[in-house]
């Protein structure tokens, strides 16, 4: 082995795939475009939203007590208020989370959303509430869009005699019921309905002699968070969210980036093979060298996918302020199975692309590969809920899934022991070992056979042969 | 250099026992019909493939994968990087030799204006037609200067002016010195630039001697006339003294003289018996020693059908593996 032809050979296989117009947009501009985009996607989607709803409610209140407070309630400035409180809690929030800009568009964005504007007109008690129906389905019907925009009749709303008072001990309080115009927005149903409960709770507490604030005080618990005692002292409770999100993102970050390289180095063995070029490099390398540069000068593609992807992970972790979420030791792991996996992968990939003429003939060799690389995604739900269970334990053992199963388990908030992992690893610089030895028999064999595509029979035959 | 190499493709044997000593400094032709083993031979003396049986030593070492960088070598089943550009591959291909990077910039463009494509130095390789990349390849098997040049089929595919391009061209590695191996299945080009023939049939050797020794052993012993008018002489040239036989084959006579019959005399002879529009000895092509060995000199009929399968098997593709 002359290692200044395998590094000369992973320096081309590298710069020819990385150093690409295709590969730099590919992999590093649309991710980051992408991060771009989701908050102009937000304020497009939000700017998009229908035009703020305005029109008549009818009330029928039979209990004579609820109209009042839900015309208040109701009222326009009333509304206007709410929505402003709201949008800026929104946007505190969101400040808290991703800073300053995160805020800012988060507060444009709710500027976007109209607020819905209502006429609250009280009924004759003895009306044909059909009669109020009637006139909107007549509105819907007609298509047109009334004159006076307040026209429009949004709603009708029937509240029952008890609904504020017990009538009749045994039936307890009555309730209402609201009929809306079909299509309105979410925001607009929410409100009238939310109105309508809180006026209806208004009145029965003041019929109860309850006083609405002390009632709040009594239900209201101040949030804490909660802690986890471990070994080094306490530390935050893992979020739901959290106990997912970091071995979902570095399984498929993991995935990715093996993927890549793998593909990459099935494309360009496939295409020296195609292009005949195989054999003019043969007269300056072994193809052991050959094979090696070449994994090599994936692997580098690999890493530099992983590199940008993973700062841009911590410094997204670093802006949420949930540095705590992952440890140096998750991120040196990270890299070890990568190299793990990506060796393994690597292998057969160098292996197909050696033995196929095409493309197209190596999709049949692929199938296989591609349904082992899906094995971590079925894994993943029972692995991350329960890292150290039997299934979790025995299926980080066996290679080549082994390092994405792993991976999750390490990044988990219930990491497996070290003894674990150091095993793990090693039994994976064996499984490497296997891969790349079966690989260069096929490989050698493999890379000046032309003609009929082999089957797995005629590939474990060159393995014999070689 | 080869002693006794076998190498079988599962059933099919596709080199046979083979014996070759190729000297250093010698212009060196392997020739045979597609199949007969000269690629196999070639890619098992670059260490590409590995005989199952026999010795093989390539410039004083055990195996071509401990001298690769002294060895040229332009494969049949040839191509180039069609995204690289041209300079840059030939570059890279003189770094995978182990040249320095230092000076290769120069030398490259100074090889690329010899062969007349320096104006194609910064152009992708696809951009280039089939015989101008034939030429970018064969720069790239000469570039590093070294010290044996294998060139497997390397007119195949070119025009007459870069066929004499490129036969110049061997000319100058060969004057330099270096011993140069090539390999074709036209017989006339190894005609024209060897001084040394190996001739492979059905993997085995079945000659291997200087391109004047082969002509004077495989002497056919014949002259062709061309008679006034076409006519049919067979009768008066038969009288000729010396004269074993004559038949008329495309409208030559062919005659074939007695073992002793000084050509010279039987020529005279001839034109004192019939009028003679044409008349010349024959010399052995190598085709026709090449017919001779494989059917070992029988009846007409089968030269004929050798050769109508020489020329077929000249139109075949290759293939190694059956």
């Amino acid at each position: 082995m002359n290692f200044t032809k395998i590094i000369r050979v992973a320096g081309r296989e590298f710069a020819s795939t990385a150093m690409t117009k295709g590969f730099i947009i590919g992999a590093l501009v649309v991710p980051a475009v992408m991060a771009a985009l989701i908050p102009l996607i937000a304020i497009l989607s939000a700017s998009a939203q229908p035009p703020a709803d305005k029109g008549t409610i009818y009330v029928l209140d039979r209990s004579s007590e609820v109209f009042e407070d839900l015309s208040e309630r109701l009222s326009p400035e009333m509304v206007r208020e709410r929505w402003e409180t709201r949008a800026m809690k929104a946007s505190e929030f969101a400040k808290g989370m991703m800073g300053n800009a995160g805020g800012d568009q988060v507060e444009s964005a709710m500027s976007f959303i109209k607020t819905p504007e209502f006429r609250i007109i009280p009924t004759a008690q003895d009306v044909d509430l059909e009669e109020l129906k009637e006139e909107i389905r007549d509105q819907m019907a007609s298509g047109a869009e009334p004159e006076d925009p307040m026209r429009k009749v949004l709603a009708v709303v029937e509240i029952d005699i008890d609904a504020a008072k017990i009538v009749n001990d045994s039936e307890g309080y009555g309730s209402y019921q609201a009929f809306f115009r079909p299509k309105l927005n979410e925001e607009t149903v929410g409100e009238i309905e939310s109105g309508i409960r809180w006026s209806i709770r208004e009145r029965r507490y003041e019929n109860a002699g309850l006083d609405r604030s002390q009632i709040a005080q009594l239900a209201s618990i101040e949030e804490r968070k909660s802690k986890e005692i471990t070994e080094e002292g306490e530390r935050n409770e893992s979020s739901e969210l959290a106990t997912y999100l970091i071995p979902v993102a570095s399984l498929i970050l993991l995935i990715i980036a093996t993927m890549t390289g793998g593909q990459y180095l099935l494309t360009t063995t496939i295409e020296e093979k195609s292009n005949r070029v195989v054999e003019v490099l043969l007269s300056a390398t072994s193809p052991m060298e050959l094979m090696t540069g070449k994994i090599v000068g994936q692997m580098g593609v690999g890493l530099s996918l992983l590199a940008v992807y993973n700062s841009v992970g911590i410094a997204a972790l670093i802006a949420f302020n949930r540095l705590d979420m992952i440890s140096g030791q998750t991120i040196l792991l990270f890299f070890v199975f990568f190299l793990l996996a990506y060796f393994m992968l690597a292998s057969m990939m160098a292996a197909i692309g050696s033995a196929v003429n095409d493309m197209r003939e190596a999709q049949s060799l692929m199938t296989p590969v591609m349904m082992m690389m899906m094995i971590p995604y079925f894994f993943f739900m029972p692995v991350v809920r329960a890292p150290n269970s039997m299934l979790s334990t025995v299926s980080s053992f066996v290679p080549p899934i082994s390092p994405f199963i792993m991976i999750m388990r390490v990044s988990s908030t219930d990491p497996p022991p070290t003894w674990q992992i150091a095993a793990v690893i090693l039994v994976n610089i064996v499984g490497v070992v296997v891969f790349l030895w079966f690989a260069a028999k096929v490989f050698r064999v493999g890379l000046l056979m032309y003609g009929k595509p082999p089957n797995l029979r005629t590939l474990i035959k060159w393995i014999r042969m070689a | 250099m080869m002693n006794g190499v076998r190498k079988t493709f599962g059933q099919k044997v596709a080199v046979e026992g083979i014996d070759l000593s190729i000297p250093q400094g010698s212009l060196y032709g392997f020739i045979g019909p597609n199949g007969a083993g000269k690629t196999t031979t070639i890619r098992m003396i670059m260490s590409i493939l590995f005989p199952d049986s026999g010795q093989l030593s390539v410039l004083g070492k055990k195996s071509a994968v401990e001298s690769k960088d002294r060895i040229g070598y332009l494969p049949e089943e040839r191509g180039v990087y069609k995204k690289m550009k041209v300079a840059n591959f030939l570059v890279y291909m003189a770094r995978l030799k182990g040249l320095d990077s230092a000076g290769l910039k120069p030398k490259v463009m100074d090889w690329l204006e010899r062969v007349e494509l320096a104006e194609v130095a910064k152009k992708k390789c696809e951009e280039l037609s089939k015989g101008m990349q034939q030429k970018v390849q064969f720069i790239a098997s000469v570039l590093h200067e070294p010290d044996l040049i294998i060139l497997d089929e390397p007119f195949s595919g070119l025009d007459p002016v870069n066929m004499r391009l490129l036969r110049e061209l061997i000319n100058d590695q060969h004057t330099a010195g270096r011993t140069v191996i090539f390999s074709t299945h036209v017989m006339q080009q190894a005609e024209q630039i060897c001084d040394h023939i190996v001739m492979i049939h059905e993997g085995k050797k079945v000659l291997d001697d200087t391109l004047g020794d082969i002509r004077n052993r495989f002497d056919p012993r014949a002259i062709h006339v061309d008679t006034v008018g076409g006519a049919d002489q067979s009768a008066p040239i038969t009288a000729v003294p010396g004269v074993a036989n004559v038949r008329i084959h495309e409208g030559i006579h062919v005659v074939t003289l007695d073992e002793a019959m000084d050509k010279q005399q039987a020529m005279q002879g001839i034109l004192g018996a019939v009028p003679v529009s044409k008349i010349e000895i024959k010399r052995p092509t190598l085709e026709d020693v090449f017919i001779e060995i494989v059917t070992g000199g029988t009846a007409s009929g089968d030269h004929e059908q050798v050769r109508a399968k020489l020329l077929a098997g000249s139109k075949e593709t290759e293939e190694v593996v059956s």
